[in-house]
């Protein structure tokens, strides 16, 4: 008897003539009766039998070749939007990663180069733990402002920085600030890694124009006697900048 | 038209995320869409690839329905658009088209024979369908025939329909589904008798 109202509403419902409420249930128990899917199928043949329409379709599969193909097309979406998350992931710890590394390189590179290479070399691996982008100290910036690091203000630092270095006194203020003096290879890395970073869609836009701006200044000043300060000049822009963030 | 509240119960069930709503209005829309296409395209298994591609384009719309129009209505101009686009392609591309439909693969040939109905087997089936559906529509008492035929022929509301009968509406409900019981009883019996394919018919 119940069966039979059931079915009763599955036909009132197929011809569009039961309340929405009533339709919102039988529509979700069709969902799970096989039976009563079958039956609403085979209303639609009747009906398309009757108005010589094309039944041979039913046969064909072709609802089931529907819902294949809105499957398939979903799957794709999702898989398309993680490929895209994990590429870009990868692509940002890569970035970091190599960035870190040259880094990490040129300090220790420099630092076994220069006139104080022991010095330094123990003091950097005294602050092994310590993050790259910190090593000037407030103390040795002392002329920079406090507020956020222009371009200019980048170079005013790294100019100050370098003339602390060679004051002429053979002990360095400051053990910190690597020391690249003379050293080409050691200038030509730290420019690929501001490169890199000042050209890679992951940089922060201020970091990217600091950088640009000091690689600018870099080669306008390509001559100068201390070819380190601009490298010095980029590791104090990105040490401002990741202080100010 | 009847303005069908059950369409567009199932049409904000899939707008909420239920896919499964959706199979059954392509289950009851799929003859009518594939019988639309067939005036653009007349090979048949190419309706029913088009009309597949009308179906995953509405699909696909659905979050921008907003119901002002009937569910079909809406299907109907997308079906139309899908078939009027296929058949410039196929102007636009006459060499590669032919080339497809009369690829020698075996395999795409089975599947196109399959969906074929103007195949031998596809032709039978046809018969068959309509012959069992016809007869039984003929054994019908005269006041469910009457009330079947004004409702799938003449698409009529069952308001309409017990207005002409002259009968209240719960009368014309009962004796469609009643006529439905009958000529799908008949089916059934044609179908699992001897064929067992029932449930291809799905």
């Amino acid at each position: 008897m119940i069966q039979d109202e059931v079915e009763s509403q599955l036909s009132a419902m197929f011809d569009g003539e039961l309340p929405v409420t009533e339709c919102e249930l039988l529509s979700r128990r069709i969902d799970r009766d096989e039976i009563l899917r079958a039956r609403w199928s085979r209303y639609a043949l009747i009906g398309a039998a009757m108005r010589s329409e094309p039944v041979a379709t039913a046969r064909s599969g072709f609802a089931r070749r529907v819902s294949i193909a809105l499957r398939g097309g979903e799957t794709s979406v999702r898989a398309g939007r993680g490929r895209r998350m994990i590429f870009n992931a990868a692509m940002s710890a890569s970035l970091v990663a190599a960035v870190a590394g040259i880094s990490i390189s040129m300090l220790r590179y420099a630092a076994n180069g220069s006139g104080a290479a022991g010095a330094a070399h123990s003091q950097l691996a005294d602050n092994d733990a310590a993050p790259v982008g910190h090593v000037i100290p407030a103390a040795v910036v002392g002329a920079a402002p406090a507020e956020p690091v222009t371009a200019d203000a980048a170079t005013a630092t790294a100019t100050a920085t370098a003339a602390v270095r060679h004051g002429g006194a053979s002990e360095p203020v400051s053990y910190v600030t690597p020391a690249s003096a003379g050293n080409v290879n050691t200038a030509l890395r730290t420019e690929l890694a501001d490169f890199i970073v000042a050209h890679s869609e992951y940089s922060t836009p201020l970091m990217r124009r600091n950088l640009l701006s000091a690689l600018v200044t870099n080669e306008d000043g390509a001559d100068s006697p201390v070819p380190g300060a601009a490298a010095g000049a980029v590791h104090a822009t990105i040490a401002a900048s990741a202080s100010s963030r | 038209m009847v303005a069908d509240a059950s369409d567009l119960s199932l049409v904000r069930r899939v707008q909420r995320g239920e896919r499964g709503a959706y199979d059954l209005l392509v289950l009851k829309y799929q003859h009518k869409v594939v019988k639309l296409v067939m005036r653009y395209l007349r090979n048949p298994a190419d309706a029913e690839d088009v009309a597949q591609e009308a179906f995953v384009k509405a699909y696909r719309a659905l979050p921008q329905f907003r119901g002002d129009s009937a569910f079909y209505t809406w299907l109907y101009r997308i079906a139309i658009n899908t078939a009027k686009n296929a058949l410039a392609a196929r102007e636009r591309n006459p060499v590669s088209y032919e080339f497809d439909l009369s690829g020698n693969d075996e395999s795409s040939d089975m599947v196109s024979r399959l969906k074929d109905p103007e195949t031998p087997e596809g032709l039978a089936l046809t018969e068959e369908i309509r012959d069992t559906v016809n007869h039984a529509i003929s054994e019908l008492p005269e006041d469910l025939r009457t009330a079947i035929v004004l409702r799938e022929l003449e698409g009529m509301s069952y308001e309409e329909i017990a207005a002409s009968m002259d009968c209240p509406v719960g009368t014309v409900r009962s004796r469609i589904f009643r006529a439905r019981e009958a000529i799908d009883r008949r089916l059934r019996e044609v179908f699992d008798g001897g064929l067992g394919r029932t449930e291809e018919l799905v």
